[in-house]
């Protein structure tokens, strides 16, 4: 392996080896939680400094100033795309294992097994985001998804954990079938798995020919298959169970995780290796999102569990989020092409902030076990934990999309691409607006909770974690600034764009 | 006359209350005392530097003054951008008189909660001084937003029985209207930045407004401006938020509810709609006219009907921001003058009407009007200064009410002599539910109801005439002496109606 192999692979056999050290660690001093969280938090601050250090030494930023090069005979790319993602994966299972144990501890439920699978389950993340190759992609998102249906069924003396763990079990493999058949038709038509061979060999549709019947199927497949990943309308029914079921801490990773990584998957797949024949799915992309974003607010409404109602509301947010790849898709010129897949990158990191930190805040409500996540267990919680009731307050403002949060640019951001691309982009932003409107809704009937309404006489105090502070503070803290601070909003933007540049010139 | 160069002395005006805020926020909250005096020094400040900016101004120039521009995300050429013109200038007044008023205003009927109170109240602050400060498009609609989520905790925290309901009510009427406000706004910077090729001044106000925008853009940015400000004025038929918000708002909130909120809507229109989307604005006028006149007569008829003192002030609101609506639209010089000095007036008597509700209900826990009766009796301090703004509410001559309304009325006449007597004859339904109300409130024998309260039905005490006071000092001197504000107006609505009367369009084809 040359140098510029082992920096550009260094940050995902970081943390895959950290997961391999936490099962060794807890082999030789079992359930010490103390040990197993120190040294994940320690060895992913050091994978995030390597991978934030790698590019410059491996010429990302010299030669070659947005797109790196690809290593390992072209399976595999640290380009500012894949830096991007890498960091907001890490920073997703940073905030995840600060959160964990307040809910987990009191439960009996082991934190190292927990963060062995978590880190595992990143690791894959890290590895579909640099994916040149159909199986290295399909690789990744199996070491991400694997993971996943473990932690869902964590609790596995809960009913509910179980039920919801073995339906996205079934629907999760289901559509990763669906997605390898869809890969295969792929590979049949264009005779390669490598992501940039498959761009060249579909070429010549960019034109708007006709694509042929066979192709027409795989992309058809490819859809359905990533629509289930992202829990996109109507392939987003196991979301809610697997969501209510679910450990909370795993819940909060749930929505966040996976769904990044999903959206890294369409990246790759649709905008770098399908991006030539985009015409061919845009329209479907967008279709889907309106559907989606309408669809997961509405059945949001009438929720009275908050992790049913965050699950829905995590499906409208996937609706917001595909407005910015139907950007990508239907606009001709390349810059707005650009500010579609910035929109979803910037979307992206506003969105794990806010939905990681409204889970931890009900996580940490539920540190008690026997606490239910009802609505009603948030009542008078603004006097109770103040801490608490204000962060959450800041998390659901912000999925709102009030400013000055993170929540406000992201939507100002997709809008912005979609009013750029004009025609029917345009009226796909009034609809996500209106929807905005509407999820203001239910997403207050929580702050009315926490602030109007007073707490029944025999609620108990609220004690929260000293890791769980620091999480809550990190996220709220990141929130807030990339919404206030003109500094790092502007740095924001212009990293987005960078990885959205790198990501179409490498297509 | 003095000199405030170098001094961001707008700047210091937004975010005085800020500082008060924050300070709040550390302060411990037991120390009630501690925690009213900061909250209204702070506000006092702000009043105070509102006036320097007054003393500094000068009456007649052209633009806006006191101009500070910084570089806030250059990605999309968004700028931190404030000035100040006169219309601007008395708004600001407005909103910095009222809120120390509010803030005073709250000292007895708030018990639970105060500083956080407070917090919110000046961080409401905050965003209304924004909204009639800020020159680029992005800055104000984030003002505008900031201003939505204390007044909803206002409302729903510290308001009546059925506040949770009228607050969620208050923020979804709002939220729909303004979110597609932005969608408007980030089209209009593209539609500047295609044609441009650069970010550059995209949500600049100045550049925007000398840029013809073409027609189809236009009419819908238009629109949705339209919708985001009409609710929020509140127009016939996006009003009916109004009502339940105030009925439910504690007396502060409602002051500044239908003291400054209100205005924001027609600020809106003057400031941002009009000069944007000149074309759309001649296009829709006959539309929003015959809306404002519906308003108009509307919320007087309903007033006269209504059983709740402040339902029926709230519905008076309505009515009389009609003639604002009407105002703006007919683009006369006389009609967009008496809107704006409609608006002014309007805060300054309404805010004083609902103090006085406020001064009942704190006695009585009541507000219908059925209960009361005879207040001259037993309270006439009261009924005397509650009878003085129920006046210059109908719009007597020599007091506030009369001057806007009369302006309203000649620029109208002047465009469009039909509509000027349709509003012309709702004036007289104006006289009819106030001064109905007052009969049944004020005269006659003492009712059952206040003759079981005893003494505890107590004269206006020394606090409640203090904040009644300066709003009592301006009702008669803007009534005598109009130019007082005008002077400060001329000179803007010279420049709008110059902008409305050459529309460039097809710029962009």
């Amino acid at each position: 392996m040359t140098q510029n192999e082992w920096l550009a692979v260094a940050p995902f056999l970081i943390v895959s080896g950290l997961a391999l050290l936490i099962i060794v660690v807890d082999l030789i001093w079992p359930k010490r939680p103390v040990i197993v969280t120190g040294a994940a938090v320690v060895g992913l601050v050091a994978a995030m400094i390597v991978t934030v250090a790698a590019g410059p030494i491996a010429g990302l930023n010299s030669q070659l100033p947005l797109t790196g090069q690809p290593v390992f005979g072209g399976v595999y790319i640290q380009d500012q795309l894949t830096v991007f993602l890498d960091l907001l994966f890490m920073a997703i299972a940073l905030l995840t294992i600060l959160f964990a144990p307040d809910y987990l501890e009191p439960r009996g439920l082991p934190m190292a097994e927990f963060t062995a699978t978590l880190l595992f389950a990143i690791s894959g993340a890290m590895l579909l985001a640099g994916a040149q190759d159909l199986l290295i992609l399909f690789i990744g998102l199996e070491l991400l998804v694997l993971p996943g249906y473990m932690l869902a069924g964590f609790a596995k003396r809960d009913g509910l954990s179980t039920e919801g763990a073995i339906k996205y079990f079934l629907l999760g493999s289901f559509s990763s079938a669906i997605l390898l058949f869809g890969l295969a038709f792929v590979f049949g038509y264009t005779g390669t798995t490598s992501i940039n061979g498959i761009a060249k060999a579909l070429i010549s549709f960019s034109n708007g020919a006709v694509i042929p019947v066979g192709l027409a199927m795989g992309l058809a497949l490819l859809v359905a298959g990533t629509a289930f990943k992202i829990a996109a309308v109507p392939f987003h029914y196991w979301t809610p169970d697997a969501y209510q079921g679910s450990p909370t801490p795993v819940t909060g990773y749930l929505s966040v995780g996976p769904k990044v990584a999903a959206f890294a998957l369409l990246l790759r797949l649709f905008v770098e290796a399908l991006g030539p024949i985009r015409a061919d799915w845009g329209l479907i992309m967008g279709v889907l999102a309106a559907i989606t974003m309408t669809v997961g607010n509405l059945a949001a409404l009438g929720q009275d569990n908050i992790k049913r109602m965050l699950a829905y509301s995590s499906i409208a947010h996937t609706g917001y989020i595909m407005v910015g790849l139907t950007v990508f898709a239907e606009a001709s010129d390349p810059e707005i092409q650009a500010a579609g897949i910035q929109g979803v990158l910037f979307y992206a990191v506003a969105y794990t902030f806010m939905n990681l930190g409204a889970f931890a805040c009900v996580a940490a409500l539920q540190r008690r076990p026997g606490v239910t996540s009802q609505i009603s267990t948030f009542a008078g919680l603004g006097r109770r934990a103040p801490l608490l009731g204000i962060t959450m307050t800041l998390f659901l403002l912000s999925l709102v999309g009030i400013p000055p949060t993170a929540g406000f640019f992201g939507k100002a951001v997709i809008v912005i691409s979609a009013v750029q691309g004009g025609g029917w982009l345009t009226v796909l932003a009034v609809i996500l607006m209106l929807n905005a409107a509407a999820a203001a809704f239910y997403y207050l009937r929580v702050v009315v909770a926490m602030y109007m309404r007073e707490a029944p006489d025999n609620a108990r105090p609220v004690v929260i974690g000293a890791l769980t502070r620091v999480g809550l503070v990190i996220a709220a803290g990141a929130t807030i600034a990339i919404g206030l601070l003109p500094m790092i909003t502007s740095a924001m933007l212009d990293w987005t764009m960078d990885a959205a540049r790198s990501l179409l010139l490498g297509a | 006359m003095i000199s405030l160069a170098g001094v961001p002395i707008l700047s210091l005006i937004i975010f005085a209350p800020l500082v008060g805020a924050l300070i709040l926020a550390l302060m411990p909250g037991e120390n009630v005392r501690a925690v009213k005096a900061v909250a209204l020094g702070t506000a006092l400040v702000t009043f105070a530097l509102s006036i320097v900016a007054v003393l500094g101004f000068h009456i007649g120039d052209p633009g806006f003054q006191y101009q500070e521009t910084v570089s806030w995300i250059p990605f999309f050429g968004i700028q931190y951008q404030v000035g100040m013109d006169g219309i601007s200038l008395l708004l600001v007044v407005l909103t910095t008189l009222l809120s120390w008023i509010s803030i005073l205003a709250s000292f007895a009927p708030i018990k639970t909660r105060v500083k956080e109170y407070m917090i919110a109240f000046l961080a409401l602050e905050v965003g209304m001084l924004g909204v009639f400060l800020a020159l680029d498009l992005f800055l104000f609609y984030i003002f505008w937003e900031i201003v939505l989520v204390p007044m909803y905790l206002i409302i729903g925290i510290w308001g009546g029985p059925n506040r949770i309901y009228a607050t969620i009510k208050f923020v979804l009427y709002t939220l729909v209207g303004s979110l597609l406000m932005l969608v408007a706004i980030l089209a209009t910077a593209f539609a500047y930045q295609s044609a441009t090729g650069s970010w550059e001044g995209a949500f600049n106000l100045l550049t925007l407004q000398k840029f013809g925008f073409d027609t189809t853009l236009q009419l819908l940015c238009f629109v949705a401006f339209f919708l985001a400000f009409a609710i929020k004025v509140p127009m016939w038929p996006f009003h009916t938020w109004l009502p339940d918000a105030h009925v439910e708002a504690p007396t502060a909130g409602s002051v500044i509810l239908a003291g400054v909120m209100l205005k924001l809507g027609g600020y809106g229109f003057i400031r941002f709609a009009l000069p944007l989307y000149p074309q759309a604005a001649h296009d829709l006028a006959g539309i929003i006219i015959v809306l404002s006149l519906i308003a108009i007569v509307y919320g007087a008829i309903v007033a006269i009907v209504q059983p709740d003192l402040k339902k029926l002030v709230a519905y008076s609101s309505v009515s009389h921001m009609g003639f604002v609506t009407l105002g703006i639209f007919v683009f006369t010089q006389q009609g967009l003058q008496g809107a704006i000095v409609q608006m002014v007036t309007h805060g300054i008597i309404t805010g004083a009407l609902f103090l006085c509700v406020g001064v009942i209900y704190e006695r009585t826990h009541d507000r219908t009007i059925a209960n009361m009766g005879g207040l001259a009796s037993r309270t006439p301090v009261y009924a005397a200064i509650f009878g003085f703004f129920m006046f210059a509410s109908v719009g007597l001559p020599g007091l506030a009410g009369f001057v806007g309304e009369f302006l309203v009325l000649v620029g109208t006449f002047l465009s469009s002599p039909l509509a000027a007597g349709v509003a012309a004859l709702a004036m007289v339904f104006g006289g009819v539910y106030l001064l109905w109300m007052f009969q049944r409130v004020v005269f006659g024998e003492p009712s059952e109801f206040l003759l079981k309260l005893g003494h505890h039905l107590t004269d206006i005490d020394r606090v409640e005439v203090l904040t009644l006071a300066p709003l009592f000092v301006l009702a008669i001197v803007i009534g005598v002496y109009p130019a007082i504000v005008l002077d400060f107006i001329q000179a803007p609505v010279h420049d709008i109606l110059g902008q409305l009367s050459a529309p460039v369009t097809g710029a962009i084809p």
